[in-house]
């Protein structure tokens, strides 16, 4: 079994601190890991490795010191083999490029059964990318896994959604997105980390994979804040009350709410 | 130079802090509230390889550098400020190694592999209830017939003695006895892996109390007697009458790691101290804004760091006696870099502790603030676990100044 495993370079969103007179936030400041979904993806990827001895392959894109270090954050978890999409600015790419990207590296070193990545990146979130791949690639998709089976050539990914649980059953090859749900990702050992810094990283340039690469340009990033109105409607009595309420659903349409 | 952590460093660093997020952070008020570590937590620490970090491999450790072991005591100080935690992998850290520097073959083999399984306790015995500071003036004493020891005497104040006996496989000590002769001396002293419990059966002639101490209550601190408590001569540490020097490397390279513990909750409070004093406001203005509070943050802070290096120089040292065998250094070049560290780590711990309370206000004063927790624990080390402050400062006085100087 060969399984690849994209993962991404993410803002430590739990570390994440605001400039609170422009509500922007200190990305300098904030520490880069690998997202929590994709960890999840990586740690379903190795129990498969575990009991099946399966190969798995772990990608990112970009070309800083950060990047070589997460693929050697998997290593240490576990994965046998590491390439990164050496790519500057790799965070200004659009989603439909990193699929491009991934979906032609996917064709190079595959084949691969399976390809399990996060539901979305811990910071940007698009949740996008698996579906992008499985358009690409003409592959099904099992999204938003919370609990992912693997029975020799089986595969069962339970995904709860708001409405109701559901479950999903699907042969590979295929791709399965998994929630930060799933499993809690093991934590390399001292061991595992002084292995890690001996394997190999395997480099491909966007060229190597034949995308030509378009940048989109992130104009602002600001936090989400909630204005408090603090209009009250008040009532004594219920001519007032009936007042009260006119007003009230009057501000709600104004408001765009109803 | 260069001060930098290496890449590797700083990974090991960010998977300790994520265990001790995980692992450590929700639960180390209730195990100082309830003075007991739960033995899940001490399997996950060993299952993390977090004991036993610079043993060999051979003897299932991780054979990581004291550089490693000291970042991960000082991770899981920042966690636990209480420092319970922390002086559970300190000890089963600093103390296996020098088990490993002397021990025999059949001991390491036996009781490393346990230790670092988290299945068994090594700590150290030196004090006894006349004295803990003055090890030639000991008086437990242990003698030879035929291939076992015969050991009658007393220890006091020993951590985990509880865990020795309650750990499935059991555990002990690098524990100091006089051999020969009972007179004061430092070459009458031979050092022994003295074992309460081994194979999960206690041992003859041992007879432990446990004690209530005001902190750090998660370790056990307790005394044992030993009366004609019999131990294989396979058990001695190194060569008959050399225990002093022996005990005395153990303490070097454990003094490290408490001087890392120390640092670790340190940076827990002034951490505390700073959301504190930027979100309460006093006379219209964030209390964090007084010069006569930030002033002071900034001595404290260059406090911390002072001692902080003092620590790391140290932990680079011992890597570069043990691990390199570089022969630029021998064993006593660690004297007084691992004094300055014991010295200063405890007594910064205690002066920010107390600043970081002063600054909570009356709110420090309840149990519900927690920081008095980091300050009880950190000041059982001024008030000299692991090598009183007033014995560090005669290490560092004997060797700048000389001597002679000391001498009236």
């Amino acid at each position: 079994m060969k399984i690849l495993v994209p993962i991404k370079l993410t803002y430590d969103v739990s570390q994440l601190k605001f400039d609170t007179s422009t509500n922007t936030p200190l990305l300098d400041a904030c520490p880069k890991v690998i997202g929590d979904a994709d960890k999840c993806a990586l740690e379903e990827a190795i129990r498969l490795k575990e009991k099946y001895s399966a190969e798995v392959a772990a990608v990112t894109i970009g070309d800083t010191q950060e990047h070589y270090r997460i693929i050697k954050d998997a290593y240490a978890m576990g994965a046998t083999a590491g390439y990164v999409i050496k790519i500057s600015n790799s965070e200004e790419l659009s989603v439909n490029i990193v699929a491009e990207l991934l979906a032609s590296l996917y064709q190079k070193t595959g084949p691969y059964d399976l390809i399990i990545l996060g539901s979305g990146s811990s910071d940007t979130h698009s949740s996008f990318l698996g579906a992008l791949l499985s358009a690409k690639l003409g592959l099904p998709i099992i999204t938003g896994v919370d609990k992912l089976t693997v029975e020799d050539d089986k595969v069962q990914g339970v995904s709860t959604m708001e409405d109701g649980t559901y479950t999903f059953n699907g042969e590979p090859p295929l791709i399965i997105t998994v929630t930060s749900e799933a499993n809690e990702p093991r934590i390399p050992t001292l061991r595992d980390i002084l292995r890690s810094k001996r394997m190999p990283i395997n480099e491909f340039s966007s060229e190597d994979l034949g995308v030509e690469i378009s940048k989109i340009e992130i104009t602002d990033v600001k936090r989400y804040v909630v204005e408090r109105k603090r209009i009250k409607f008040e009532a004594d009595d219920e001519e007032k009350m009936k007042e009260a309420v006119e007003k009230l659903i009057e501000s709600l349409k104004k408001e765009g709410v109803i | 130079m260069d001060f930098e952590f290496t890449e590797d460093e700083i990974r090991f660093r960010d998977a300790v802090s994520e265990f001790c997020k995980k692992y450590i952070e929700p639960i180390w008020v209730e195990v100082d509230e309830k003075n007991v570590i739960p033995y899940e937590l001490i399997k996950r620490m060993a299952d993390q390889g977090l004991l036993c970090i610079p043993i060999s491999e051979e003897y299932g450790g991780m054979g990581g550098t004291y550089l490693m072991t000291t970042i991960a005591v000082e991770e899981i100080a920042y966690h636990d400020p209480a420092v319970a935690i922390a002086v559970y992998a300190l000890l089963n850290n600093g103390w296996p190694l020098a088990l490993e520097l002397y021990g025999t073959e059949e001991a390491k083999s036996e009781i490393l592999p346990k230790v670092a399984a988290g299945e068994a306790f090594f700590g150290i015995a030196s004090t006894e209830p006349h004295g803990g500071s003055d090890v030639a003036g000991i008086k437990t004493f242990a003698e030879k017939k035929g291939d076992v020891w015969i050991f009658n005497g007393e220890k006091a104040f020993i951590s985990g003695v509880r865990e020795s006996v309650e750990l499935p496989w059991g555990g002990g000590w690098f524990l100091v006895a006089k051999t020969g002769s009972r007179e004061w001396g430092h070459k009458n002293i031979t050092a022994f892996a003295l074992l309460a419990k081994k194979d999960g059966k206690r041992k003859e002639g041992f007879k432990e109390t446990i004690y209530e101490e005001i902190g750090r209550g998660g370790l056990s601190t307790g005394g044992f007697i030993l009366e004609n408590y019999e131990l294989e001569d396979k058990y001695r540490i190194g060569d008959v009458g050399k225990g002093f020097y022996h005990v005395m490397e153990g303490f070097n390279l454990a003094r490290i790691l408490v001087a890392a513990a120390c640092i670790g909750a340190t940076k827990w409070a002034l951490d505390q101290a700073v959301e504190w004093l930027k979100n309460r406001r006093l006379f219209g203005r964030k209390v964090s804004s007084f010069q006569g509070i930030y002033f002071k943050f900034a001595e404290l802070y260059a406090d911390w760091e002072a001692a902080r290096w003092f620590v790391y120089r140290a932990a680079w040292l011992a890597d570069k006696i043990y691990l390199e065998k570089d022969p630029k250094y021998n064993i006593k070049d660690l004297n007084v870099p691992v004094a300055l560290a014991k010295m200063r780590a405890p007594e910064t711990a205690a002066n920010v502790f107390e600043e970081v309370m002063k600054w909570f206000g009356a709110y420090a004063y309840t149990k519900e603030c927690n920081v008095y927790r980091g300050w009880l624990g950190t000041f059982s080390y001024v008030i000299g676990a692991e090598g009183a402050q007033n014995i560090m400062r005669i290490i560092i006085a004997r060797d700048i100044m000389g001597k002679e100087a000391l001498k009236e």
